[in-house]
């Protein structure tokens, strides 16, 4: 092999970030995401992550995790199967399944883990996968891996989907997997409908709720909680590093699947299991959400709409959402980027998607208020979008 | 219905938000068709002609109308005609 040619291939199309002098991507952090956060060493306001509830530097969080290290040390060096399956680990399992609803868990590295490694242990090519059109790439990927048929339905569009459903004779089995909240949009699926329509068409529902668990439903137990599904015998993946404030992510449903997903699912088997401080961390915040749930979202909803309201103000072509997420139609990359770049300027960081995170000029800037943000912040970052808007 | 009036109002109905197809429209730079778009669109074809065509045979299509040539020419209509 020519290491020359090798290398040459490996080219990154830089080409956006030059004309545009700016480049959104990798931007250096300093601090913890407290009510301001350090860019690059400039005080900024943070309406990019996705602490949603505020919980990534909160003390009593903070404290779990050290007191987890105190004990157990940084890391048990192993993966869940070997080593790395501590009581905490375990009885995280527990809690986790107990605050979704459902019978049993695994929790692996992250979501984009779960969700990639999820698909060839339950699906081959015998198989339909009937998927919504914007779900997250890890879904995609996770998905491809499977040589199942598939067969993306438009976003959120029931009829389609059951136009589909209707005409998937022949398979061994089909599954229907979409997203809670999408992340881009802001839009929240009719999950309801598609797990009754996966009844009417013996089809198995698959939701990845990462943006919803924490978030939805009124003690923030997430999609199944918002839409009143009861005994939801699917599957459900969400991610821990979201409103969770962690990382990880988990994938539950029925024992017989979780337990055979602990033996034959290999990203889970072969990985190093989460270690003793996130472990921790992510019990500390189930329990701040168990006893200060509607507190919390108060104040989330009441900052979201007031950058919604700053952002219809400045004139901005802005999604209508009922997730706390404000995500501006921006349409070209060249147009997101230049957005992105504005707020960056004036101290605003945002989270710029264009393809391939989008379909091709749909591009969005997404702007998420945490409840981190002290109230002098939410109030600047009103003036600084109106005087965008206006300029 | 002509077929390729057919081809296009299919494909049409999948692709929403896109300006109106012809048979001269190319997938990526007038459509902006990803690869979810084109199994969007195969999906699609499969349905309304009762047809099963893998993404293997639509590897290389550029146009609308390469999608029309490959429909009529890989035989998937019985006797090269549509079954309408
Ligand atoms: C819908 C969705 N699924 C999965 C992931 C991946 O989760 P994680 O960051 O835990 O890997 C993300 C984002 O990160 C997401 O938005």
């Amino acid at each position: 092999m020519d290491l020359r040619d090798f290398y040459s291939r490996l080219s990154v199309d830089e080409s956006l970030a030059e004309v545009m002098g700016y480049n959104p991507y990798y931007q250096k952090i300093d601090s913890g995401l407290n009510a301001r956060i350090l860019v690059n060493g400039h005080e900024m306001i943070d309406l990019a992550s996705n602490n949603y509830l505020g919980l990534a530097a909160d003390n009593r969080v903070k404290q779990a995790a050290m007191e987890a290290i105190k004990k157990y040390g940084v890391s048990l060096c192993g993966t869940p199967i070997a080593t790395g399956y501590i009581d905490l680990f375990q009885r995280l399992e527990k809690k986790l399944s107990h605050f979704v609803g459902l019978e049993e868990t695994i929790i692996l590295p992250s979501c984009y883990q779960a969700n990639n490694g999820l698909f060839n242990c339950i699906a081959g090519p015998k198989d339909l996968i009937i998927v919504d059109r914007l779900v997250h790439s890890s879904l995609i990927e996770g998905i491809k891996s499977t040589g199942s048929k598939i067969r993306p339905f438009l976003h959120n569009n029931l009829e389609h989907l059951e136009g589909i459903l209707q005409r998937s004779i022949g398979y061994r089995q089909v599954f229907v997997v979409t997203e809670s909240v999408f992340s881009t949009e802001g839009s929240i699926a009719p999950f309801k409908e598609i797990v009754q329509l996966c009844e009417k068409y013996e089809a198995m529902p698959i939701i990845d709720d990462s943006h919803g668990i924490g978030v939805l439903g009124k003690s923030g137990r997430g999609i199944l909680e918002e839409q009143r599904i009861a005994g939801y015998r699917g599957i459900y993946t969400a991610s821990l590093g979201k409103a969770i404030a962690n990382s990880g992510g988990m994938i539950s449903g029925e024992k017989k699947l979780i337990n055979y997903l602990k033996y034959y699912c290999s990203h889970l088997v072969y990985s190093t299991a989460l270690t003793p401080a996130v472990l921790a961390g992510i019990s500390e915040v189930l329990d701040i959400i168990h006893s200060e749930f509607s507190e919390i979202k108060e104040k989330l909803i009441n900052k979201q709409r007031q950058i919604y309201k700053a952002l219809l103000e400045g004139g901005f072509k802005v999604v209508s959402s009922e997730a706390p997420i404000n995500s501006i139609q921006t349409g070209s990359k060249e147009a997101t980027f230049i957005l992105n770049r504005k707020l960056y300027e004036k101290g605003i960081l945002s989270t710029p998607f264009i393809e391939p995170a989008v379909p091709i000029n749909e591009g969005r800037v997404r702007l998420i208020a945490s409840v981190s943000l002290s109230q002098d912040t939410v109030d600047e970052a009103v003036a600084i979008i109106k005087r965008i808007g206006h300029s | 219905m002509k077929m390729e009036d057919r081809i296009i109002m299919t494909i049409q109905s999948v692709l929403d938000k896109r300006p109106v197809i012809t048979l001269d429209s190319h997938l990526l730079e007038d459509l902006r068709v990803d690869s979810l778009d084109k199994l969007m669109i195969l999906s699609a074809l499969e349905d309304e002609f009762a047809i099963t065509i893998s993404e293997d045979d639509f590897a290389d299509v550029v146009t609308i109308k390469d999608i029309v040539m490959k429909l009529k020419g890989r035989g998937f209509f019985a006797g090269g005609t549509a079954p309408i």
